[in-house]
């Protein structure tokens, strides 16, 4: 094509750089979360290698309390987000009605906000409703945050979809409920997967939000935060490799069951 | 072909023979495939060339190493006597037509025709003036057209702007791939006529890339038939016409009759039919065991009344009939499963479902299957 | 495109549908978003120091905030974002060209693989860079065994916005790849076709044709960096104080919602002008990837 050999070469060159570098403070916590002295030094030797700190993060019962909570509220928002998203995604892309393009720059505006402000907003919205925050309000911030996402990702699934398939049913007679039924939501429905676990690794690895609306409870990447900022301690870089493990694991996941997907799909379309 | 010779045969337009581009033994493989095998030929100035060929026969990867957006793994592409082979699309004379035609979606009309103009650095007033005589060539009134949305504009309308912006690069070739593919059939004939006149006006050399050969033989000089990266025959319309070289070139030019014959020495064959067999007689002698294919055109194909003597009569089914305005078209059949193809003037009729089917030996050709 | 993309009655029809759908989702945002923010729009009017929304309303905070350091946090945030923004747009345009145009299976490695890092706690990731910084982390630390001794890199402004280019690098680079996908590839090739030097390809085809990606890439940056919180305490310490810092302290230990949020509220004031400004000038369907219909 016009791109060549060179350029392509240059460009991967810069890609593996950027990713380098990316990956980098990753890579600076795990090699500080294996190291045993009490303040971290580098380069240290290899009779200080230990998995101690990982052990202590795991019996912690704070970092056990921290994770439940983090993992109940990117659990419950997820499945929020999921609900009002496949019918926001339906409003967005699928029907055509008086308020759809005002409707579509509602769906970004959450996305262009500072988050921090957003997280300020609800807390003063609850105190001015009485409501004590505690890791369920976490969860309606959370939502608000992420349903917008759920909603995008899934109307790009339905954009890429073509939409004959409902004309066609509809045209063999099926009412406007037998179609959502039988084929938009089929059709939608491996979308959603990845959508789901798109939800709960956003929700995971929010700071800002939990930050103001958790109230007496902490989120771990609050309690992390509170750690970071009062001094090293070399048990926030085994909770932060363990997150960051934890992350990976969901990413592979999700990645195998879409490769295997299109894999499935090549060979289907090679078969004709 | 001598110079002399060429002119007669094309009359009124005068062709020097010299040939501007070369293209001399190119292959071009992805991995282990190969899109295009050994091809060479060559394309005459001033000439409207055509490479023609179903899906996959090699024809847009041809195309693409001869505007330079892919490069050849084997062999040289020649212009006037040039080795262009590794030079940029930008740094060659040449110019392409795109299928997508590939108008700036951003720009009005004016300035997608100026855009050739306006990366060559020419002034304002200048390009104007060029576009605006481009446009006027082109059937597009400029007052109208120069500050017009190239989003807004029909199809044909975008086909003449995409035309006008190739122009207004002036090129040494310039190179079409597939453009009017879809237009609506009515468009589509009238904008090759358009696209002929414009290249006899301009006298530019076109190399025009299809899969249609009735479109190809409309417009060109001369036609290359491709079919799996290779060049099955090449000539002047009229020479394909009259004399396909092969099975798959005749087949290609549109509904002819093949027929499968073995041959029994000298004029005689049979045709096979699945496991029946009927003796036929042929143009040209053929070796005992040999198979080939007997190529017969519709037309050439009659109801034999009775008493009339011809070659090769058979009796035969009637199917269906279509009508093709002047002409009507039978579908008949001498054994079953084995359908052929009659056209026949409207007024000539069929008797009844049973018909007598013949047709003169010299009306018939023997190919390579 | 003006008209409704399909004209068919029954479509017609999903008026309804489409209002019952969006519910939901509009429900959510009123109660969690559009009602909330007023609030805090409210609040600051409220005076200083009052926990209650049931005052008379004044603009006294507002003439506080004009007369005190404020502006300078304000200036800061706009520096920084200002800075990030450009940054990111150098840094991830080449690269977001090649997930676009050039790398095939790459792409899809590279998107997963700096997409993944949105799932790691930003905080984590930013303390990693601590590490690193750090004095004797791994960079100065693997520094100090060459013979070069170092301090801690960390405290200052550059690092700041090492921090935020770093963090916010995905926002950039998506959208600015979506952008370069909208540009046809044939349009490109025609256009070298036709003579066009590089940059004349870069500067009248890429450019203009990937606009709606470059400028949501970098409203989006602009917007979660000038709202950041996190690099400048993290990687910045007390170097500097960024608007949403201030905004936290009016809110924790300062203990004057008001003053907060009509903080916030100049801070959302902002945005949210050059958000709708942006956002009206896009057609989303079509850079989410619904392929443009003919009429």
């Amino acid at each position: 094509m016009i791109v060549t050999r060179a350029q392509k070469v240059g460009l991967s060159f810069y890609a593996g750089v950027v990713l380098l570098l990316f990956y980098f403070p990753l890579f600076c916590i795990i090699t500080a979360s294996l190291s045993k002295k009490r303040y971290f030094s580098f380069p240290y030797a290899w009779e200080d290698v230990t998995l101690k700190w990982y052990e202590d993060a795991i019996a912690s019962p704070q970092v056990q309390e921290y994770v439940g909570i983090s993992l109940k509220v990117a659990v419950l928002s997820t499945i929020c987000s999921l609900f009002i998203g496949f019918f926001g995604a339906l409003a967005y892309a699928r029907y055509s009605w008086r308020w759809r393009k005002s409707f579509q720059k509602l769906v970004l505006l959450p996305l262009f906000f500072p988050q921090s402000v957003l997280g300020l907003a609800l807390l003063m919205w609850f105190n001015f409703l009485d409501i004590t925050p505690s890791w369920w309000t976490a969860v309606i911030a959370h939502t608000v945050w992420i349903a917008p996402i759920a909603t995008l990702i899934m109307s790009i699934q339905a954009y890429s979809q073509d939409d004959s398939l409902e004309e066609a049913a509809r045209d063999m007679g099926a009412s406007r409920w037998q179609i959502l039924r039988w084929i938009t939501f089929p059709l939608l429905a491996p979308g959603m997967v990845s959508a789901a676990c798109f939800c709960v690794l956003l929700s995971w690895g929010n700071f800002a939000l939990s930050l103001f609306t958790t109230g007496a409870d902490s989120a771990l990447p609050e309690w992390l935060y509170a750690r970071m900022t009062s001094g090293y301690q070399p048990i926030v870089p085994a909770v932060g490799s363990l997150s960051v493990f934890a992350a990976i694991a969901l990413v592979c996941l999700v990645f195998g069951i879409s490769a295997r997907r299109s894999a499935h799909k090549v060979a289907q379309e090679g078969g004709h | 072909m001598s110079d002399l010779v060429n002119s007669e045969q094309s009359g009124a337009t005068q062709r020097p023979a010299t040939s501007i581009l070369e293209v001399a033994g190119v292959s071009k493989r992805f991995g282990k495939f190969t899109a295009v095998n050994n091809v060479s030929f060559e394309i005459k100035d001033g000439e409207f060339f055509t490479l023609v060929g179903p899906s996959g026969s090699g024809k847009t990867t041809m195309l693409r190493m001869l505007v330079g957006m892919d490069t050849p793994t084997e062999g040289d592409i020649m212009l006037r006597n040039q080795r262009v082979n590794d030079l940029p699309p930008n740094q060659r004379p040449t110019c392409m037509v795109f299928q997508s035609l590939a108008l700036f979606p951003h720009m009005t009309v004016g300035h997608n025709v100026e855009f050739p103009l306006m990366v060559r650095g020419q002034s304002e007033s200048d390009r104007r003036t060029r576009a605006w005589e481009l446009l006027k060539l082109l059937h597009l009134d400029p007052n109208r057209y120069y500050n017009k949305n190239v989003m807004q504009c029909s199809g044909g309308e975008r086909q003449r702007v995409a035309l006008a912006r190739a122009l207004a690069y002036d090129p040494e070739i310039l190179f079409f791939d597939e453009p009017l593919s879809a237009i609506d059939a009515r468009l589509r004939k009238v904008l090759q006529k358009e696209l002929k006149d414009i290249q006899r006006d301009t006298k530019k050399t076109f190399c025009y890339v299809t899969h249609s050969l009735e479109e190809a033989m409309v417009m060109s000089d001369r036609v290359a038939i491709l079919r799996g990266g290779v060049i099955e025959q090449i000539g002047t319309p009229s020479d394909i016409y009259a004399s396909p070289k092969n099975a798959f070139v005749a087949e290609f030019m549109g509904e002819v009759n093949l027929l499968d014959v073995i041959g029994l020495g000298g004029y005689e064959a049979e045709w096979v039919m699945g496991y029946t067999k009927h003796r036929v007689r042929l143009p040209v002698v053929l070796g005992p065991g040999e198979s080939r294919k007997l190529l017969i055109r519709p037309e050439s194909l009659r109801f034999v009344t009775p008493g009339v003597v011809t070659d090769n009569i058979f009796p035969a089914q009637v199917l269906n009939e279509f009508l093709l305005g002047s002409r009507k078209q039978y579908h008949v059949e001498v054994e079953e499963g084995h359908p052929l193809t009659v056209e026949r003037l409207r007024e000539e009729g069929v008797s009844g479902p049973t018909v007598q089917l013949g047709w003169d030996v010299a009306d018939s050709q023997l190919l390579e299957s | 495109m003006n008209e409704p993309r399909r004209n068919w009655n029954w479509l017609a029809g999903s008026q309804f549908f489409g209002t019952i759908s969006a519910l939901p989702f509009i429900l959510l945002m009123l109660f969690g978003f559009v009602v909330p923010l007023l609030c805090v729009a409210w609040f600051g009017l409220m005076p200083a120091k009052s926990f209650s929304l049931l005052h008379a309303p004044s603009l006294q905070n507002y003439a506080f905030i004009f007369s005190q350091t404020y502006v300078k946090s304000m200036a800061w945030s706009t520096g920084l974002a200002l800075a990030t923004v450009v940054i990111l747009l150098v840094l991830c345009y080449p690269l977001a060209f090649g997930l676009a145009k050039v790398f095939k299976g790459g792409a899809t490695f590279v998107t997963y693989a700096i997409a993944s890092s949105l799932f790691v706690s930003e905080n984590i990731r930013l303390f990693g860079w601590v590490i690193g910084l750090m004095k004797k982390g791994v960079v100065t630390g693997t520094l100090g065994t060459f013979g070069i001794e170092m301090n801690s890199l960390l405290y200052n402004v550059p690092v700041i916005v090492l921090g935020m280019v770093y963090v916010y690098l995905p926002f950039m680079l998506f959208p600015l790849a979506l952008g370069i996908k909208m540009v046809p590839d044939q349009v490109r090739e025609a256009a070298f076709d036709l003579g066009a030097s590089r940059w004349h390809v870069f500067r009248h085809v890429d450019l203009p044709l990937s606009m709606p990606g470059i400028l949501i890439g970098s409203v989006l940056v602009f917007v979660l960096s000038i709202g950041a919180i996190a690099e400048a305490k993290i990687l910045g310490g007390q170097s500097i104080v960024t608007i949403a810092a201030d905004i936290e302290t009016e809110f924790t230990y300062g203990q004057n919602w008001p003053l907060g949020s009509a903080l916030s509220t100049l801070l959302v004031g902002v945005t949210m002008v050059l958000v709708f400004a942006v956002l009206n000038r896009i057609d989303m369907e079509k850079f989410l990837g619904r392929a443009p219909r003919e009429s």
